[in-house]
């Protein structure tokens, strides 16, 4: 690009003022304050805009009042364009013109066409004034390349217009502190919605609950209902059992009847009597009828009453007459055994009398007790014999002794004395000796009395020889005495005994001579007893049979009763034989009689055959029975219905029924049991209830979906957010990346730019420096000698020249890329004279490919070739 | 014997990847988790099966879901009902830490405890089978519980239930274990999950993940199911059978546009072409011969999915993705060298930048997670690569 004419409506001190320019080298010159700066600024404000009017000193408003602005015609590939800039806002009124083709450009089309350059660029690479050249000292490497990058790579703008757009999209998708873009939207409805879902997540917390509190609702509803089926079974039983109620108290009044006798009353048993009783009836009708008849009859025969008695009575009488002559007999017997009994009886009384003073005879004796006692009085009379001769004998020997005793009496011997003692000693136990009891100790009593007796009068009276004769004769004595005691020991032994047996048979007061006369009494008197009873038996018997005879003829002829035997018997044999004369004749009254026998034997048996079955039936009359047979009918049919009751009640039902007292009681029990189904039923309804409030609030969580929707949506939102934050990540680093990529490429140019600074270094200087180095933070250049020097080390007319080198290379190498022209606007103020000239030459061989506008206050710039503008003109 | 192996059921988890679902579809989608789930429980009933094993990922515990449990409930009553016992063992994603349930499920389930146990059951035919197995306590379980599992019982026959992975060596969260472990317990069928892509890891006995019976994402394509293994001659055979609603497929498809309009219209010619025989949720790439003259926008896919329901509803496609792709142009900018966009490229393509760039969306948990996928950043240059094109694309037309 280069430019061909400015023209200045108005600009500072310039006022309708034009330049053509040429497209090399052109040299403007003019002295200070002719406006030099005010040019270079024209060209900045007409392509990049005026300054704004806070900064006054920089607008460059004309002070004569003129149009402020002006145009510039320029050439950007090989199309002309102008731009006119007047006054106006936003840097001023631009219109654009492409003068090539007469088209009329949208003034927004300028900075595109200036593209990359822009008024930093510009400025600061382009521009080049005093102070200026300066400025490139600080400048880093880093900033050097930020320049390179800028304008540096060959469609550069191109992709920073498009990193922009990337940037500008990306923008619109996400800015880390922004709220509009669609991703920070995007995150702010993440958070909402991650906030509902929590929400919505707080019901699963309440389902369980739910399904935890309908688990356990449903374990109490199953055992209520389980509960009330068993309380409706119970109830439904308590009603039924209420409702047969009065037919188990029907059944317990018939079940509380006291069963009757109930044998031999059923109907065969009443046909039977039936038949009996119409069949006595019908005899008795017969026999009454016979009996008139009869009567009829007699009344004709002129027949005693007693024979008219015996005709009614003929089957009782006739055995009777049998039995006459044995009657007869019977009656003599009697009078007899009467006759006999009374003999007897005086001949036992009169042996009573003897024997049986206290009232009862004296038993006889056995075989035996006679032989004893004969035997025992035997002896007795033995043992009296001898006795009596013991005491003749001992009579004899006292007398005999009476004589011996004077002599005695002269010798009174103690011993004698002694021998009294002894003696009376033995007979006092001697005589002692009979009391006491039992013949046996009596006996021993004796003998030791003997004993003692003997010794005294043997041993002791034995001692004198004077009187042995009267000791033989009082041993004498004394022997007999002993044999007398004896005797009469065993007289008492004897008696004793007989006593015993007299007393054992009742012989107690009869002495023992006259036992045998007893004896003979008493058997007599037990024959006679004997007899008696004999006697009094058959009469017993015999009387027997009379009285059974009375008693026949009493009941079969009533008109006999009373009478004494004998004459009974005799109207009894006249009766026999008035009998016999009558039946001997055949007469209608026999025949009657028979018929009225018969009759009466066949009324009889009926009457009995009924007395027969009422007796067995424990009843006296027919009506009773008929009664007994109507209760018990009666009796069938409440048992029948009885039955028919228990039946129907049941055997459960009947136990059932009987727990209960009355029906108040059992009614009682069924509502309670009716109140306790009404409660269960109304616990059952509220739980049941409580179960489908339950289950609709499940239902509500379940089929709500909420949850499921605001995943999903969650889901398609993060979705979404991944593809915008893909896109914008994407969109950045596509921008990085070309950034990245311009800066690689521009990176490669700054060689080229140094070597070509260096060159031009090196002939600005006039080879005194040979290379420039680019370094970290800033540049470093070599002289000649191989040295190298910081830029500030260097003399500012030689950095001054360095920076001109390095904005001459830049502007060299970029012409590539970018055309756009060098305006140094007394760049070389400081410049010596041999360097000034190195620099016009520079100058006029870069005028060669790069438009220069050089503003020189050096009127010897004549000597460079060029298009030359002095501004005095 | 006869009894269905499931597994990683994931009830009521939303499905992701999906920008936009017409309503038509959502009600679908949502529930598709719970018609999967409830045709293999059908199948359960319709063959009177003697047992339903499931591997574990029956839900997810974060998701929180009240519709997935109560449809657990329901489906087990169900079975309960049929008398057929179903044997459960939790795995990282329905892991037994949360002690929430409160409410057991119907007593024919039977849910493993963190130890290894094992469960005898005995048929109708009399067969007694052995199940052994555990429930994850926790979300990950980094070590091999093989140890653990009984050799083969004095059964008839004996299962092993495993939510797990084969072991990698580096980082394993998953029951790690070998298929020579689980040979050696010389059980007649190991019914694995945990790997939502169905795939034999042995022939005979079956070592096999069952998958999940429902797609969920776009990495989930293909015929979603579960087994029914039936003993064969002695032998335990599986047979696949399929249960997903909605498939996902990610079809490659050369188209020849040049122009979005033309893709436009191809891209409906292919569906009405290529219907599908259930709700399919296709993420298409498109391969073009040459590049499209006019750049795709973001919302261009919206747009289409606007215009284009009626053609999506009838070939039962639905495209929730349409990438396109053009032959590989180098990137020779006009003016700049190759050298430097490479230079550019490692500067920018590294992690550092590409992290601080992330910034403060890492603070958004789904967008880290996006982020840290690997998959994530390689995707991002191939994007930026896609932007220079398109880029350059208008350079030339530019240019011409």
């Amino acid at each position: 690009m280069y430019l061909n004419q400015l023209m200045i409506y108005g600009f500072g001190k310039f006022h309708d003022r034009t330049f053509d320019l040429t497209t090399g080298l052109n040299v403007v010159v003019g002295p200070n304050e002719a406006g030099k700066s005010t040019l270079t600024q024209f060209i900045t404000a007409v392509l990049f805009g005026f300054p704004t009017k806070k900064h006054p000193e920089l607008r460059y408003e004309p002070l004569d009042g003129s149009r402020f602005g002006g145009e510039i015609t320029f050439t950007q590939k090989q199309t002309r364009y102008l731009v006119t800039r007047t006054d106006g806002p936003h840097g001023g009124t631009v219109t654009l013109r492409d003068l090539t083709n007469a088209l009329t450009l949208p003034s927004a089309s300028l900075p595109h066409l200036l593209e990359p350059v822009d008024e930093a660029l510009f400025t600061s690479t382009y521009v080049m004034n005093e102070p200026r050249l300066g400025t490139v000292f600080s400048a880093s490497k880093q900033e050097l390349i930020d320049r390179l990058r800028h304008v540096g790579a060959i469609g550069s703008d191109f992709w920073l217009n498009q990193a922009q757009t990337l940037g500008k999209q990306a923008d619109e998708l996400y800015k880390p502190q922004g709220r509009n873009p669609i991703l920070n939207q995007q995150l702010q409805e993440h958070q909402e919605l991650t906030a509902k879902l929590a929400k919505a997540k707080a019901a699963y917390g309440t389902y369980w609950d739910f399904l935890r509190q309908q688990e356990t609702q449903r374990q109490q509803q199953g055992v209520l209902q389980q509960k009330l089926d068993q309380q409706r079974q119970i109830t439904a039983q308590l009603e039924r059992q209420a409702a047969s109620w009065p037919t188990f108290v029907q059944w317990q009044q018939l079940a509380q009847r006291q069963p009757l006798t109930t044998t031999g009353f059923t109907r065969k048993d009443a046909t039977e009597l039936e038949r009996l009783t119409s069949r006595t009836t019908a005899m008795a009708a017969s026999l009454k009828a016979d009996q008139n008849k009869l009567q009829r009859l007699q009344q004709g025969a002129k027949v005693t009453p007693l024979f008219t008695q015996y005709l009614a009575a003929t089957t009782q009488v006739d055995p009777l007459f049998e039995q006459l002559t044995t009657v007869k007999a019977a009656n003599e017997t009697c009078n007899q055994l009467r006759a006999n009994q009374r003999d007897y009886q005086q001949r036992a009384t009169a042996i009573e009398q003897q024997y049986a003073s206290t009232g009862q005879m004296p038993r006889p004796f056995s075989l035996a007790t006679h032989q004893q006692v004969k035997r025992l009085q035997k002896k007795l009379m033995a043992a009296n014999q001898k006795r009596r001769q013991l005491q003749q004998e001992l009579n004899r020997l006292n007398e005999d002794y009476r004589q011996a005793q004077p002599t005695r009496r002269q010798h009174s011997n103690p011993l004698a004395d002694k021998q009294l003692g002894w003696l009376a000693a033995g007979l006092v136990i001697l005589i002692g000796a009979m009391f006491l009891p039992g013949t046996i100790f009596k006996l021993i009593g004796a003998l030791c009395g003997v004993a003692i007796g003997y010794y005294g009068v043997f041993i002791v009276d034995g001692e004198t020889p004077a009187s042995r004769q009267l000791q033989d004769l009082t041993e004498s004595i004394r022997d007999i005495q002993a044999q007398l005691r004896e005797g009469g020991q065993q007289e008492d032994a004897l008696t004793n005994q007989l006593e015993a047996v007299g007393d054992s048979y009742g012989l107690g007061q009869i002495p023992v001579e006259q036992w045998s006369a007893a004896q003979t009494a008493i058997g007599e008197w037990e024959h006679l007893t004997q007899q008696l009873q004999q006697t009094a038996e058959q009469l017993t018997a015999q009387t027997q049979t009379i009285s059974d005879f009375q008693i026949a003829i009493d009941q079969a002829l009533p008109e006999l009763q009373h009478q004494p035997l004998t004459n009974v018997l005799q109207q009894l044999a006249g009766l026999q034989v008035m009998r016999q004369a009558l039946g001997s004749q055949q007469t209608e009254l026999t025949t009657v009689a028979d018929d009225l026998q018969r009759t009466q034997h066949t009324l009889r048996q009926t009457q009995q055959a009924e007395e027969t079955f009422l007796r067995t039936r424990n009843l006296t009359t027919v009506d009773d029975f008929y009664r007994y047979y109507q209760q018990i009918r009666e009796q069938d049919n409440q048992l029948a219905q009885q039955q028919a009751l228990a039946s129907q009640l049941g055997v459960t039902m009947r136990t059932a029924l009987q727990q209960y007292a009355t029906q108040a009681e059992l009614i009682g029990v069924v509502q309670q049991a009716q109140h306790q189904q009404q409660a269960l039923q109304g616990q059952l309804d509220t739980l049941t209830t409580s179960l489908a409030t339950l289950a609709g609030q499940l239902d509500q969580l379940t089929a709500s979906g909420t949850q499921a929707v605001l995943q999903q949506k969650l889901a398609n939102l993060e979705a979404r957010m991944t593809a915008t934050a893909q896109t914008w990540l994407a969109n950045n680093l596509t921008r990085q990346w070309i950034a990245a990529t311009l800066a690689a490429a521009s990176g490669d140019r700054l060689p080229q730019i140094v070597t070509q600074a260096s060159e031009f270094y090196g002939k600005l200087t006039e080879n005194r420096y040979t290379e420039i180095e680019l370094t970290p933070n800033t540049l470093r250049v070599r002289l000649a000698t191989g040295e190298w020097r910081e830029v500030s080390q260097l003399s500012r007319g030689t950095a001054e020249q360095l920076d001109l080198a390095v904005k001459l290379a830049f502007a060299v190498i970029m012409n590539q890329r970018v055309g756009m022209p060098l305006v140094i606007d007394d760049g070389l103020v400081n410049f010596d004279e041999h360097r000034r000239q190195a620099a016009y030459a520079l100058l006029a061989e870069i005028g060669k490919t790069v438009q220069v506008i050089f503003l020189t206050a050096d009127v010897t710039v004549n000597a460079i070739a060029g298009n030359l503008i002095r501004l005095t003109d | 014997m006869k009894f269905i192996h499931a597994a990683d059921l994931h009830l009521d988890s939303p499905f992701l990847g999906l920008t936009t679902l017409p309503s038509s579809l959502l009600a679908t989608v949502r529930q598709s988790t719970f018609a999967a789930a409830t045709r293999i429980f059908d199948r359960a009933l319709a063959e009177h099966v003697d047992f339903v094993v499931l591997a574990g990922d029956l839900f997810d515990r974060s998701e929180q879901s009240v519709a997935a449990q109560a449809f657990l409930f329901q489906q087990f009553q169900r079975l309960d009902d049929a008398q057929i016992p179903v044997l459960i063992s939790f795995g990282n994603h329905d892991y037994a830490a949360d002690q929430r349930q409160a409410v057991a499920y119907p007593t024919n389930v039977t849910t493993f405890g963190p130890k290894v146990g094992t469960k005898t059951l005995t048929l109708v035919s009399g067969e007694t089978v052995s199940v052994s197995g555990f429930s994850y306590p926790e979300r990950w379980v980094t070590t091999d519980p093989m140890a653990d599992f009984p050799d083969h019982a004095q059964t008839d026959w004996h299962i092993g239930l495993l939510h797990g992975a084969v072991a990698t060596g580096s980082v394993d969260h998953y029951a790690p274990f070998t298929i020579d472990e689980l040979l050696a317990k010389r059980y007649d069928y190991w019914a694995l999950g945990h790997i939502h892509h169905r795939q034999l890891l042995n022939e005979q006995p079956p070592i096999l993940y069952a998958g999940n019976p429902q797609g969920r994402s776009i990495n989930e394509t293909g015929t979603k199911g579960a087994y029914l293994v039936t003993n064969q001659q002695g032998k335990l055979v599986p047979e696949f059978f399929e249960t997903g609603v909605v498939d996902w497929e990610t079809p490659i498809v050369q188209l020849t546009a040049t122009t979005l309009s033309e893709l436009s219209e191809q891209v409906a010619t292919w569906l009405a072409d290529h219907p599908a025989t259930k709700p399919t949720l296709t993420a298409m790439t498109v391969e073009l011969g040459t590049a499209l003259v006019e750049s795709i926008s973001t919302d261009w896919l919206s747009l289409f999915q606007k215009t284009h329901q009626r053609q999506m509803k009838a070939s039962q496609r639905f495209v929730i993705r349409l990438d396109v792709t053009a032959p590989a142009v180098t990137l020779v900018a006009p003016q700049l060298d190759q050298v430097y966009w490479d230079q550019g490229a490692t500067t920018v393509f590294t992690t550092a930048n590409e992290e601080q760039l992330f910034g403060k969306l890492a603070q958004n948990p789904a967008l880290a997670a996006w982020f840290e996928q690997p998959a994530t950043r390689a995707r991002l240059q191939v994007l930026a690569e896609q932007n220079l094109r398109q880029v350059m694309g208008e350079v030339g037309h530019d240019v011409s």
